[in-house]
């Protein structure tokens, strides 16, 4: 057979149809990199949230490390004020003892301990002791004793001990 | 009766050479795969990136609250040393019998200082004693030392017993000495 027109290719694909095709697979790329660049940015944030704890974790570790070491400061001040006053009130109260003395009274020994005062001295008569240095004594501690001893010249070496009992 | 012959070939209307139903079954598709994706891909994913964002301004909003709380917690702290320089340095430093000899030179002349025993005090501090032998001009340099022992550089307590015994001009007094500084353990 003949024919009197000549035979035009015919494509697989017509133009309208590859032009659909590109236009659909274009439009799916770009969804989907939309979609990739949102889980990056989700995963870039996701690490800066782990770093964000991380740091949080570290700063209240040193927060209460902070907190620590101020209470130990307090703890030191404490300690070291409290010797302060102790030795404070250690010599008023011996101050106090000390100027309970009356003037005929000579002390040759005092020892102080924590409950207990022994007082060795000379006083011209038993008397003058008994008035001017045993009351005050007497109201200090709970338990007072004195020996005396006569001198020479007529004089009474004393020994005067007193006691503090503790309150049970 | 004749049936009617049923065919399933898409018929093809044109208008000005352009296939209407073919373009009208890609669009439809495009719309499809476009609902498809947003539907399983771009709202989960934004969805996340959303609670992402959120969550990583809220943590960033934590940290720069610890932050601050932290650098106000460091000054505090700062403030707190320098206030008590003096107390901090006097609990570090160890007791030196010579150098505590000159220092109450002025008040009496020691004559010996024995260290009896050396004991934790309550956990942080070493509590040592010592039996300190001196000699005193009048009760006034015994209270003289103890007002001093304020500046000293070392934390010291004067303790029972107390002993004074009158020898001629001068009086010899006998004390226990407390030396209270930071257990080394603790200070490391």
């Amino acid at each position: 057979m003949y024919s009197f027109t000549k035979p035009k290719p015919k494509p697989l694909v017509r133009e309208d149809t590859k032009l659909w095709l590109v236009f659909i697979g274009v439009s799916l790329i770009l969804y989907i990199s939309f979609a990739i660049f949102l889980q990056i940015k989700s995963i870039l944030y996701n690490k800066d949230i782990k770093n964000y704890n991380k740091e949080i974790v570290t700063l209240n570790k040193k927060i209460e490390n902070i907190k620590n070491e101020k209470e130990f400061i307090y703890k030191q001040k404490t300690l070291y004020e409290d010797i302060m006053v102790k030795n404070s009130l250690m010599k008023d109260s011996i101050k106090n003892l000390l100027d309970l003395i009356p003037d005929p009274i000579t002390l040759s020994s005092i020892y102080f301990d924590k409950n207990k005062l022994i007082i060795y001295g000379i006083t011209p008569t038993q008397d003058i002791y008994n008035m001017l240095m045993l009351p005050p004594l007497e109201s200090i501690f709970t338990e007072t004793k004195t020996y005396f001893y006569q001198l020479p010249n007529g004089w009474y070496k004393f020994k005067s001990e007193n006691y503090l009992k503790e309150k049970q | 009766m004749k049936l009617p012959k049923i065919s399933l070939k898409i018929p093809k209307i044109k208008i000005y050479g352009i296939d209407v139903i073919k373009n009208f079954l890609f669009f439809t598709l495009f719309i499809i795969l476009t609902l498809l994706v947003i539907a399983f891909i771009i709202s989960p994913a934004i969805h996340k990136f959303k609670s992402s964002k959120a969550l990583y301004y809220q943590k960033k909003y934590d940290f720069e609250v610890t932050t601050k709380i932290y650098k106000q917690k460091l000054t505090e702290l700062k403030k707190l040393k320098n206030a008590n320089r003096k107390i901090l340095n006097a609990m570090k430093r160890k007791f030196d019998a010579n150098n505590f000899k000159s220092f109450v030179s002025k008040y009496m002349s020691i004559s010996s200082i024995k260290e009896v025993n050396s004991t934790v005090y309550q956990k942080d501090f070493l509590k040592t004693t010592y039996i300190m032998k001196a000699k005193i001009k009048s009760p006034k340099n015994f209270y003289d030392l103890i007002d001093s022992l304020k500046n000293y550089k070392a934390v010291l307590r004067i303790y029972f017993p107390i002993d004074f015994i009158k020898k001629e001009e001068n009086i010899d007094l006998t004390l226990k000495l407390e030396h209270y500084m930071l257990n080394p353990k603790k200070a490391k």
